[in-house]
Order: structure tokens, then sequence, then C-alpha cells
């Protein structure tokens, strides 16, 4: 065939995965959840280090930069990065068991995938209410 | 990451194969022999992080500014970046189709995760370092 052939057809096949085809399940979705919150915590460390700059220069470096951690969008965004370091902790601690072989079956799999969704919230809330009784 | 070879195939036509320059394994190895230093790492970065919200400025410097908090965060800053500068590689390869594109967000990638560490460093270090 004709290189011209093989690439239209090449073009026309279908790439998995199918995003509106395949049934979204728990294990999936935290598997695309780890890689979000990795890509999501680029951006927030990149937020934090403008930050950061602001508080190590002062003055108008600061003021100009204080809106990534306080205020209603502040408290949103440093909320954000701390659910996303747990969740993308625990996808970690789930993935190092998963690389020993340990709770690859069905049940155990489906936990550890629930054990990283409600995980990362719960650790997030336990933060957040030790820190605002700590200070 | 792969290779491009002359290789001619079915899915993908002529010259678009791939074969594996087998850094695969030493990849996801890295990502996990990182992952172990960042995990304790990162569990209490995030009471530090979580500090810094709604604080004035003498209060983020004091929350930062000692020592044990400074050098955590620091670590936590440059081991994070080098693993997420690969990490993000492998959502490049992944996604970037066009290969003059995929070369310009490799580089970009590169010098990115280097800035943001670089910048981490040094402001933590203006805020703690003793005068
Ligand atoms: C909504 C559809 C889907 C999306 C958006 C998606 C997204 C992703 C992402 C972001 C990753 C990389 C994360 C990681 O390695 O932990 C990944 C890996 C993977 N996915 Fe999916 N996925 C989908 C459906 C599926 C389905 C239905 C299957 C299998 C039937 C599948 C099989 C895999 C495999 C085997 C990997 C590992 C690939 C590797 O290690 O290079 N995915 N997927
Ligand atoms: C908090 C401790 C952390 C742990 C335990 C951890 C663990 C991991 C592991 C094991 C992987 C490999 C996943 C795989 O093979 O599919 C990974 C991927 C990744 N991590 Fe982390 N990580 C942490 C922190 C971070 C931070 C702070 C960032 C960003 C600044 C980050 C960004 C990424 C990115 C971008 C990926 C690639 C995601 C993908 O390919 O789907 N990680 N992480």
């Amino acid at each position: 065939m004709a290189d011209a052939d093989t690439d239209r057809l090449a073009a026309r096949r279908p790439l998995s995965p199918h995003l509106t085809i395949f049934k979204p399940i728990l294990t999936m979705m935290m598997s695309i959840a780890h890689r979000i919150t990795g890509a999501g915590l680029y951006v927030g460390m990149a937020l934090l280090t403008l930050f950061l700059l602001g508080a190590a220069i002062g003055g108008g470096a600061f003021s100009a930069v204080s809106w990534i951690a306080s205020g209603f969008i502040g408290n949103l965004i440093v909320l954000m990065i701390v659910w996303a370091i747990f969740h993308h902790l625990l996808g970690g601690v789930r993935h190092a068991f998963w690389d020993r072989g340990l709770y690859m079956d069905p049940q155990g799999r489906e936990l550890l995938a629930q054990g990283t969704l409600v995980g990362g919230i719960l650790l997030t809330l336990l933060f957040y209410i030790c820190k605002t009784l700590a200070s | 990451m792969t290779v491009a070879t002359r290789f001619k195939s079915g899915r993908t036509g002529t010259g678009d194969a791939y074969v594996s320059d087998h850094s695969g394994s030493p990849h996801a190895r890295f990502m996990r022999l990182t992952s172990y230093a960042l995990a304790p790492l990162g569990a209490l970065s995030a009471w530090w992080i979580l500090g810094l919200a709604g604080k004035s400025f003498d209060g983020v410097r004091a929350e930062i500014g000692r020592p044990i908090p400074a050098l955590v965060l620091l670590a936590f800053g440059v081991v994070g970046m080098i693993h997420a500068r690969k990490g993000m590689d492998d959502i490049i390869e992944d996604y970037v189709q066009d290969q003059t594109l995929k070369a310009w967000a490799f580089l970009a990638n590169l010098w990115a995760s280097r800035a943001i560490a670089a910048l981490w460093t040094f402001a933590i270090l203006l805020i703690a370092a003793p005068k």
C-alpha cells in the first residue's frame, strides 16, 4: 500500500483510551487524579515560589503576591495545594504497594483507590483543624 | 523516552515507529526513589504551607523563618522539582504529538523546573538564613 493510504487509514483509526466509551471506575479515576495532582503541584510550587520571593523581598513585592495565600482565593489555593500533596502522596503509597505485588486483587485495589481518595481529603481536613486550633 | 527509527509501521507510517531506548525502568525507579524522600518531606511541608494562609508579612516570615521548617521546605522544593521535571516529561511524552513542539516542551520543562527550584531555595534562604 502507498504511504499516503497507510497514513490516511492510520489517522482514522481510533486512539485508546476512548474517553467517551469506557465506564469510569475508581482505580482509573485515581490514576488520572495522580497525574492531575502532579501537574497541579507543579503550578502550585511555581505560585508558592512567587509568594516566598515576595516574603523574602518585602514591601511592595509582598503586597503584589500576598493574594496567593490570603483572602478567599489565597486560602483556596493553599488548601488545594495541601490536598494535592496528600492525594498525590497517597497515590505514591498506593504505587509502592502495587510495586510489591500487594493489594492487586479486585477488593485490594478498590480499597487502595478508596483509601487514596478518602485519605487525601481526611488528612487535609485534619491538618486544617489542627492548624486552626494551634494558632 | 522513545526514539524514532526508519522502521515502517502499519500504525503510523514510515519513519514514525518507535523503539525503546530502555530509559523506562530507570525513570520509574527514579520516581519511586524520590517519592520515598518526598513522602515525609511532603507531609511536613504541607503543615507549614498551610501555615502561610492568611498570614501577614511578619507572620509568614515567623512561620518559615525557623531552621527546621526552612530546611524541610528547602529539601521538599528541590527534590520535588527534580521529581516533577521527570514526571512532567512523562506527561509531555504522552500528550504532545508534534515532534518540534515536544522538543521545545521538554526544554521549557527543564528550565522551568530549575528556575522554580532555584528561586524557591533563594527565597527561603533570604527569609531564614542567620543574619
Ligand atoms: C477516560 C479514559 C482514560 C484516561 C483519561 C486515562 C488517563 C491515564 C493517565 C493520565 C495515565 C498515566 C497515569 C499513571 O501512569 O498513573 C494512564 C495510564 C494508563 N492507563 Fe489510562 N486512562 C483512561 C482509560 C484507560 C483504560 C480504559 C485503560 C485500559 C483498558 C487504561 C490503561 C492504562 C494503562 C495500562 C496505563 C499505564 C501506562 C503506562 O504505565 O505507561 N486507561 N491513563
Ligand atoms: C508528596 C510526596 C510525593 C510522592 C510520594 C510522589 C510520588 C510519585 C510517584 C510514585 C510518581 C510516579 C507515578 C507513576 O509511575 O505513574 C509520581 C509522579 C509524578 N509526580 Fe509525584 N510525588 C510527590 C510529590 C510531588 C510534587 C511535590 C510534585 C510537583 C511539584 C510532583 C509531581 C509529579 C508529576 C508531574 C508526576 C508525573 C505524573 C504522571 O506521569 O502521571 N510530585 N509521584
